[in-house]
């Protein structure tokens, strides 16, 4: 098993390598100039150059490459082109964020999807089951942005039940940053009342993100259980006379949950890179939004840095998502 | 048994809803919540800040020696020096300002002329975005600015540089005082305090940073070392609030007091909200169509006048802006000392085609105009003011071919002298009409008339006459002369001058935006 793990993580590096070249290219193949952008439409051109000899941008694009690599490899992500900061110290600052509101649209997706996907199976066709049918294709195909503004304009413009924007109030300080993740930093720092302003900051965005995933987990735990429902060794455990609970719970929803983890795992990854307009809507500062400007603005050691680190979460991901199907099933074994 | 199973699920599930109740957290009485989308803001340096939102935080950390007040560019007001004057040396000019007396940082120290040769000299040696407008349009160098005792400040600039040019620069970040002592004491390397106070203040203004947290928000608190009169309000919170419907949201709800970024529609939306007012800002923008003067037959003066003539400004600023712009036809912006109100042009068919008869390309002819993506200054689309401006010209027998690119690609294209008719739009980067007329008139400054290959060497005479004119009336006249000779000769379309709009909670008062784009907080009170 540990020759397994260490073999899929050197396997990562290889994929990290092929990444960052391709992102580096293609960033390199876009029509445009970083410089111009960062510098703005009245730059001189003395400025100009200055600019391109400070970052490196005079060489041709195969050097830069090797030196981007070099630097890499020295796990030096190089200086972002727009906010001039190591682009490590932009990632630091940015993915908490993202993680923290990426994970509870993911707990939303989980805790709501999986129930509603057990229920729908247990009840198919009965009005539960066509309900959360029409809700999971409505949540599937509901614009994130548009969803966002509608719990916006209603939980907490009209009915006032949430916080709006932001991580936290305004009128409240944040607690020391040791992790960046406001709940844990919250409780390291015994602070009750930043945590539970931030748990419902949380709440809306988390929702908003996690709804698409929800409708997707609800549909595959569902088809996932109507196919385990219908097995011999289902009957037989009922025939046994167990309770409905354990044969569904136990029995059924253990073997649901292989295909059903693939998703799960997927959509996680989805929630840290996808989170863009979630966050845009919620003022949320995370990697989504980094992401998205550095790329307007051409900036590709950070574009390059935020793929690495979506990268690195999608293998990651993947790889404890094999290793549960190893947990789960006892016929899967990696040796 | 299934139904006992269903309710449990869907208990465990509901455990996620709160219970109702949770209040808003307006802001304190005492405290000004601006929401704004800051994503731009990469340092509140005020040698390094050019970005939109960091000088808006710069403006009000920092004093500068001279500024301009409220909505008015044209008055030269005293701020940190209480006098100058300026003085034909022969070679040169000398400007000398008497300083303050009993002005302190917020640090405590006092502010000594030697800080402001500092702080000067810090600009031109770090050589940040705005440093250009030391070097290059000031001519300045390190050790041009002297300090003579402790209260007297020396600068002198070369005869090529414009002494009206060089008090309109003063009135920007880029003129704030810094405290030498204690950016020098957070030096990294030779950084003479650059890292430190990207994200610190050392500064005079009526207000000192709390904190900036990169893409969430940047508080101030005011200084208790102030000289001027103690600021109405004791902090103010610059949100980042990217999404603008969200700061809609926001001002509403009373969770921000003013909101920045509105779009018109959401403007007219909010003149229902009897908490809530709407108030216009003045820009000094300009957006304009440059027309290559070497690309045929643009090259034709009268065809550029065909083309000025056949457009519908008044539609464009009516019925596609609705009222969120003003006409201006002149290269100078309404607001700036200079501003030519002449408009001769409007939607006049018949005459642009018997411009282009006279030009000789009386069949028309087909020509390509680029355009970034997005929302133009003024709310609506790029494309849709192209589309108007495509029919507007086709009605005068030129055919427009819309290209819409990125901003960047454009800017590549216009750059290297390669577009043929370019839409886009020029804030002067400091507020004097020179920060125009050189862009505009000035082949060799390689900036707008040499992006159009623009070469008229008398327009650019006349331009640099009136910088480096000191008498007001003089120089009002030569402004008078050039505008007007670009008008009708420059290969410029001017389309509108935006404006800009604010959502302000009923009980703001004072708030006051300076079309440089920056608000003084120290006046809003609430």
């Amino acid at each position: 098993m540990s020759r397994y793990i260490l073999g899929r993580i050197a396997s990562t590096g290889l994929v990290l390598v092929g990444v960052s070249a391709l992102t580096f290219f293609i960033a390199h193949v876009v029509p445009g100039d970083p410089v111009l952008v960062a510098l703005g439409e009245h730059a001189r051109e003395d400025q100009i150059q200055a600019y391109r000899r400070a970052y490196g941008l005079d060489r041709p694009v195969v050097v830069q490459y090797v030196i981007y690599m070099g630097r890499l490899l020295r796990g030096d992500l190089g200086v972002s082109i727009r906010t001039r900061r190591p682009v490590a110290v932009d990632l630091r600052q940015f993915l908490p964020a993202t993680v923290e509101l990426g994970t509870a649209a993911w707990l939303v997706a989980m805790m709501l999807g999986i129930p509603a996907g057990i229920l729908s199976a247990i009840f198919k066709d009965r009005a539960f089951d066509h309900l959360s049918r029409i809700a999971a294709l409505i949540g599937a195909s509901m614009p994130v942005f548009w969803l966002g503004l509608l719990l916006l304009g209603n939980f907490y413009f009209r009915l006032h039940w949430f916080p709006g924007p932001g991580r936290l109030d305004i009128t409240i300080d944040a607690p020391p940053a040791r992790t960046g993740l406001l709940l844990v930093d919250a409780l390291l720092s015994a602070d009750p009342i930043a945590w539970g302003n931030a748990l419902r900051h949380l709440i809306l965005p988390g929702l908003t993100l996690g709804l698409f995933s929800t409708a997707v987990v609800a549909r595959m735990t569902r088809s996932a259980m109507l196919e385990v429902l219908y097995q011999d060794y289902i009957r037989t455990a009922r025939a046994k006379g167990l309770s409905a609970w354990r044969v569904h719970l136990w029995h059924a929803l253990r073997n649901a949950m292989i295909p059903t983890l693939t998703i799960i795992g997927i959509s996680f990854g989805n929630l840290l890179s996808g989170a863009v307009l979630t966050e845009t809507v919620f003022a949320w500062p995370g990697l989504g939004r980094y992401a998205t400007t550095s790329a307007v603005s051409l900036d590709f050691p950070a574009v390059v840095g935020v793929t690495l680190v979506a990268a690195v979460i999608y293998t990651l991901v993947n790889l404890i998502v094999d290793l549960i199907y190893a947990r789960l099933d006892p016929r899967v074994r990696y040796d | 048994m299934r139904v006992r199973f269903a309710v449990a699920v869907l208990l465990a599930s509901l455990l996620l809803v709160p219970s109702g109740g949770v209040g808003l957290a307006a802001p304190a009485r005492d405290t000004l919540v601006y929401a704004s989308d800051i994503s731009d803001m990469i340092s509140l340096d005020p040698a390094v800040a050019y970005e939109f939102s960091g000088i808006l935080v710069a403006q009000n950390i920092y004093d500068t020696l001279v500024a301009f007040e409220g909505e008015d560019l044209t008055t030269l007001k005293p701020r940190l020096a209480r006098s100058w004057t300026i003085q034909d040396a022969g070679s040169a000019w000398k400007v000398t300002f008497k300083l303050r007396t009993g002005v302190k940082f917020s640090t405590g120290r006092p502010l000594t002329a030697k800080a402001v040769a500092f702080s000067f000299d810090r600009v031109i040696g770090l050589n940040k975005s705005p440093a250009f407008l030391f070097k290059d349009v000031a001519g300045l160098k390190e050790g041009d600015t002297k300090a003579v005792g402790d209260d007297t400040v020396e600068v002198t600039l070369p005869k090529t540089a414009s002494p009206q040019a060089f008090l309109s620069v003063l009135t920007f970040t880029v003129g704030a005082v810094v405290d030498p002592d204690e950016a020098l004491a957070h030096q990294t390397g030779n950084d003479r305090g650059e890292a430190w106070l990207r994200d610190h203040s050392a500064g005079t203004g009526p207000y000192m940073l709390e904190r900036w947290d990169p893409e969430s928000r940047a508080i101030m608190v005011a200084n208790p070392n102030y000289w001027g009169a103690k600021p109405k309000l004791s902090r103010v919170v610059i949100q980042h609030v990217p999404e603008t419907s969200t700061q809609k949201f926001m001002v509403s709800a009373g969770d921000a007091d003013i909101a920045a970024n509105l779009t018109p529609e959401q403007a007219r939306e909010m003149v229902s909200d009897a908490n809530v007012k709407i108030q216009r800002g003045k820009l000094l923008q300009l957006v304009y169509i440059g027309m290559n003067a070497k690309h045929a037959p643009l090259d034709k003066v009268k065809v550029r006048e065909a083309i000025r003539t056949a457009i519908d400004y008044d539609g464009i600023v009516r019925s596609l802006l609705r009222g969120e712009a003003r006409k201006v036809q002149t290269i100078i912006p309404e607001g700036l000392f200079g501003f030519n109100a002449s408009a001769p042009f409007q939607a006049n068919a018949a005459r642009a085609k018997a411009l282009l008869k006279e030009a000789g390309v009386g069949g028309g002819f087909s020509v390509e105009l680029l355009l970034p993506t997005g929302p133009a200054p003024g709310g609506v689309k790029w494309s849709d003011i192209a589309a108007k401006v495509q029919n507007d010209l086709a009605k005068a027998g030129i055919t427009v071919k819309i290209k819409e690119t990125a901003q960047a690609q454009l800017l590549n294209v216009y750059r290297a002298q390669k577009g043929q008719l370019v839409m886009i739009l020029w804030g002067p980067d400091f507020p004097d009409p020179d920060g125009n007329a050189t862009p505009f008139t000035d082949y060799e400054a390689k900036s707008i008339a040499w992006r159009n290959q623009y070469n008229d060497p008398a327009a650019a005479k006349l331009a640099k006459q009136a910088a480096l004119e000191t008498d007001l009336a003089k120089r009002r006249a030569l402004y008078k002369r050039l505008t007007d000779r670009v008008l009708h000769e420059g290969p410029y379309v001017i389309l509108y001058q935006p404006t800009t709009r604010f959502a302000l909670r009923k009980n703001v008062q004072g708030f006051v935006w300076n079309p440089m784009a920056f608000a003084e907080f120290k006046t809003v009170s609430k």
